[in-house]
């Protein structure tokens, strides 16, 4: 019976690490290590556990910064429809 | 009185004292406590075997720090699946087809699991939420859609148990009515359904063990993330 190629344990809640190994055993394509990642990739990329951190913070900051924009625009705005007209 | 068919998941109360209570408590009954002996007889010697061997299997991929969680992984197991196999009884109630009891158990688990990962190694539990080698595009995608699946989490741990519990009781209510009605009407289509019902309630019993372990594996795995 035919084995799988991919030799390595890998946990089954984490896409990430089944990505990697696959591609490392199956097309011999290895993730850049932390050297070869200069200038804003060396802080942001998905390689990384601090390049992910980072990521998912910036992501989560864009969105919260969006929803408290979103906010205050809209309680502005029902403020002026409330104010009469001068 | 006219029954319905869903009557038998109404969590029964005597004389206005709920016997959820009772049902949660009774199943403990059953097992055969240590003894305070050097051997001890068949019953325990088959329990402690069962213990020993499961929990091994559980706690393997874990590191040391995963390894506290033995006891509850354990206890949570045994009582699932006892609750599950009495629930199989005639005229008997099972507290685990009910949802409020299997998020109950889910929730403050899997909230445990990640309050851990949050305070014991913050780094690598928030890049949990970026599979490695994503393309950059995908970054922000990726991250509310992994966000997304650790909260239906608990959701899932507790609506599996309690759907393949209702189900299987449904289809069991189901097919015994059925052979019970065609019994005079037409005897042969009775056996032939009677033949369906036992094999149901086979199947009932290997779903009945096979729903207690997935609960607790998935709450393993989700300790190993985290631990």
């Amino acid at each position: 019976m035919p084995t799988s190629p991919v030799k390595t344990r890998i946990p089954l809640t984490s896409f990430g690490h089944l990505v990697t190994e696959v591609k490392r055993q199956l097309f011999g394509i290895e993730p850049p290590t932390s050297l070869e990642l200069t200038g804003w990739r060396k802080y942001f990329n998905s390689y990384t556990a601090l390049g992910r951190r980072n990521c998912v913070l910036a992501t989560y900051g864009i969105l919260v910064a969006t929803a408290t924009v979103y906010v205050m625009h809209r309680r502005n705005s029902q403020e002026k429809k409330t104010q009469p007209a001068v | 009185m006219a029954t319905s068919l869903f009557d038998q998941f109404i969590s029964p109360v005597l004389l206005g004292i709920p016997l959820i209570a009772l049902a949660f408590v009774l199943p403990w009954l059953l097992f055969p406590a240590p003894a305070n002996r050097w051997i001890t007889n068949r019953m325990l010697t088959l329990q402690n075997s069962f213990i020993s061997n499961f929990t091994a299997q559980l706690l393997k991929p874990l590191n040391t720090g995963g390894h506290k969680w033995a006891l509850i992984f354990a206890a949570l197991m045994l009582f699932l699946m006892s609750l599950n196999m009495l629930g199989l009884l005639p005229y008997t109630f099972t507290p685990t087809a009910q949802l409020s009891v299997n998020l109950g158990l889910a929730v403050p688990l899997w909230l445990a699991t990640v309050l851990i990962g949050m305070r014991n190694q913050p780094t690598k539990s928030l890049a949990h939420f970026l599979p490695e080698g994503t393309p950059i595009p995908l970054i922000p995608v990726l991250i509310i859609i992994e966000t997304i699946s650790l909260f239906i989490r608990p959701v899932a741990l507790g609506v599996r148990l309690t759907a393949n519990l209702t189900a299987g009781h449904l289809l069991m209510h189901l097919i015994s009515t059925a052979a019970y009605s065609l019994l005079c009407i037409m005897p042969t289509v009775a056996i032939l359904t009677s033949i369906v019902l036992v094999m149901l309630t086979v199947l009932e019993i290997a779903v009945a063990m096979i729903q207690a372990y997935v609960f607790v594996l998935l709450l393993s795995l989700y300790l190993q993330e985290n631990v």
